[in-house]
């Protein structure tokens, strides 16, 4: 009894020591970087940005710091505009990739830099369709596709449109799978293409702004309404994997022949042997499933906001962008002109024409809860 | 701290009345971390919930989203699965594990020694290296699939995104606590007692259930107890292996904190959750208690 109560006590005081407030404050010259996005987009700035910016900079580090996912980020933005009011350290100086129109109140708070008055030298090469808002900086995008292996079905019969496409899903039951639209942007913005094919095939329909209770229960609605119709035809009568990965996972192990993937994570797929080289790619031309550009922030009150914006510049840099293209399989944030000549002819296929876009704020709350209710419970996977 | 060294180390000879300051202050951290960590939360998840600032900024007594919760079809549903999910795996764990120790304790030799290796070693696979293995062996295409396909057999059913998938999950992880446990309970089961019954004639039915049965009924009630309060909040195995809906608590709390930003939901689902929790936590309670009476 007497060893046990020692072992409880030694357990609890361990816990406690790690789950004691920390202390630390954030270190000079060592930028605090955070994203929410998937490992491949960490993997890339541990293996190939962190090396080349810390080599051109010296004396400057990178702190890479995975918030898991992008309301990770918003927690650390929230802890920013708090620690903003009281004057005191944020200890996060980059995001990777988020909204600056969230956490509601940022900007007036004051706490995102204005990045097109930063001074920054490659700021006028961004792409000036990428660009949202003055303070976030596109840097990459990346956008949705069809991927569908080769052996089981021809690419001149891959669908082209998405009448086609529900038309292959019915014809083929089980051999489509996307995922829950919270866990993933491959089978979010599947989920967003069905919501723009029930409203006109409009993308410019939905704004941050013009989110109301009744038209969101309108529009979403008929977007439902197509996504149940084909839910009993998809993998295993209505199944939804739980992410990016796991829907890669199903494809590459040969259970479904079509999924929706995200255009860098297939093109890195390919590439390491995850997914054979017979993985054939299709856009659907009467309108692209959406994609979007990740935009940095930069926080005004972080401890290194001056190191932050010198990352931010060389992010833009010609031998960054390239290496977006050639090591992640993402479009550049910088118009065209300003890639290389070479890459811009060996990627003249991938270069997209447009880039229908979903806004996020209230709209993807909305869209999560609805899903979870109206299209994932409805099937009878039974029968 | 000279003090607490001296006391760290009283006579053997001394008596428990001295000794009790010092025990005191082992259970103080405990105690401390579990009001700190764990009751002021829940206080404060409770006081949030039902008193709330409505539009006018004023704060009153409300139990709107309580009514939502019991009132929503969706919810209920997701609670009723948690529940299908704790019950099944709290069966299926008493019947895999009550022979398993049983086997131990009765056998001597090496092989219990190495099935007990084997009974143990979930507790040291995390969950999420376990899903993962689970989807690459049960899921499709997986292993077994391969193997079926290989004698000419049809494929399997995956569990795999139905609610069995986290049953099988949550079983397996949770059988070396219950083992454990249960087999601590067996060895207050004397040799004498089973030997003067078989003498008498008792077969081994007879033997289980007069003899050993009343003698671990408490063992049970706590290994069941136990595991049944960490399935029912489990997050990984459900998350990964489960379907989209309905969900078990655990992703459910976790999707409506963070993808739908609404606090008071998740603190509203995790309120019902300790409701239940308490409910299993008075069996373990009533049944220590009743056996620090004997």
């Amino acid at each position: 009894m007497k060893r046990r109560t020692f072992m409880m006590s030694a357990a609890g005081a361990a816990a406690g020591l790690a789950l004691a407030p920390r202390m630390s404050f954030a270190a000079k010259d060592t930028i605090d970087w955070y994203t929410g996005s998937d490992t491949n987009i960490l993997d890339f700035w541990t293996n190939t940005v962190k090396p080349a910016f810390e080599a051109a900079h010296a004396g400057i580090k990178l702190n890479l710091v995975d918030a898991g996912d992008n309301a990770g980020i918003l927690a650390i933005a929230d802890r920013a505009i708090a620690a903003k009011q009281t004057g005191t350290d944020p200890q996060a100086d980059y995001f990777e990739h988020s909204d600056p129109l969230l956490p509601a109140g940022a900007i007036d708070a004051g706490i995102y830099v204005n990045m097109a008055k930063a001074g920054l030298s490659n700021y006028s090469k961004v792409n000036p369709l990428a660009i949202e808002s003055e303070y976030s900086l596109p840097y990459r995008g990346s956008q949705v596709l069809l991927a569908y292996d080769t052996t089981k079905l021809k690419p001149a019969d891959a669908p082209k449109t998405w009448d086609q496409l529900v038309a292959w899903i019915k014809a083929n039951p089980g051999q489509f799978v996307y995922n829950r639209p919270d866990k993933g942007g491959s089978g979010g913005n599947f989920v967003r293409r069905a919501i723009h094919q029930a409203n006109g095939l409009d993308p410019k329909a939905f704004k941050v702004d013009n989110y109301t209770q009744e038209f969101a229960d309108e529009a979403l609605g008929k977007g439902w309404k197509l996504l149940t119709e084909i839910a009993p035809h998809l993998y295993d009568k209505g199944a939804y994997s739980s992410g990016n990965t796991q829907s890669l996972q199903l494809l590459s192990q040969g259970v479904v022949t079509m999924i929706p993937v995200w255009s860098d994570q297939v093109l890195q797929a390919i590439d390491q042997g995850v997914l054979p080289a017979e993985t054939g790619l299709v856009q659907l031309q009467d309108l692209a499933l959406c994609g979007n550009f990740s935009r940095a922030i930069v926080l005004d009150n972080g401890v290194n906001r001056d190191a932050a914006l010198k990352l931010a510049d060389f992010i833009l840099s010609e031998e960054m962008q390239g290496a977006i293209l050639t090591e992640l399989g993402g479009f550049p944030g910088v118009s065209w002109d300003h890639v290389s000549e070479d890459l811009r002819k060996k990627f003249a296929d991938i270069i997209p024409q447009s880039i229908p876009t979903f806004p996020s704020g209230k709209w993807e709350a909305a869209i999560n809860d609805g899903w979870y209710r109206h299209v994932a419970p409805n099937v009878d996977r039974k029968a | 701290m000279s003090e607490f060294v001296e006391r760290a180390a009283p006579p053997l000879a001394e008596t428990a009345a001295s000794r009790r300051p010092f025990g005191l202050l082992l259970v103080a951290i405990p105690v401390f971390l579990v009001i700190w960590l764990v009751i002021w939360p829940a206080i404060n998840a409770i006081s949030r919930t039902i008193w709330r600032v409505d539009a006018d900024g004023n704060t009153g007594f409300d139990l709107s989203s309580y009514a939502f919760f019991f009132s929503d079809r969706y919810s209920l549903d997701n609670l009723a699965v948690t529940l299908w999910t704790t019950m099944v795996c709290a069966v299926l764990l008493l019947v895999i594990c009550l022979p398993i120790a049983l086997y131990l304790r009765f056998s001597q030799g090496r092989l219990p020694a190495y099935v007990q290796a084997l009974a143990i070693l979930p507790m040291f696979v995390p969950s999420i290296i376990l899903a993962f293995a689970f989807i690459r062996v049960l899921g499709p295409n997986g292993m077994i699939d391969i193997l079926l396909n290989a004698v000419g057999l049809p494929k399997i059913r995956t569990p795999y995104l139905t609610p069995w998938g986290p049953v099988i999950g949550l079983v397996w992880d949770n059988i070396p606590l219950t083992v454990l446990i249960l087999l601590s309970g067996l060895g207050s089961v004397a040799n004498q007692f089973i030997e003067a019954a078989r003498d008498v004639g008792a077969n081994a039915f007879r033997v289980f259930w007069h003899i050993i049965l009343p003698r671990i009924s408490n063992s049970i009630l706590v290994a069941l107890s136990f595991s049944v309060l960490g399935i029912f909040s489990s997050f990984t195995l459900p998350y990964l292996l489960g379907p989209a809906s309905p969900e078990m608590l655990g992703p459910f709390m976790q999707r409506t904190l963070r993808d739908l930003q609404d606090p008071i939901g998740a603190m509203t689902q995790a309120v019902v959750a300790f409701g239940f929790c308490i409910l299993f936590g008075l069996f373990y309670v009533r049944s220590v208690a009743r056996n620090r009476g004997k």
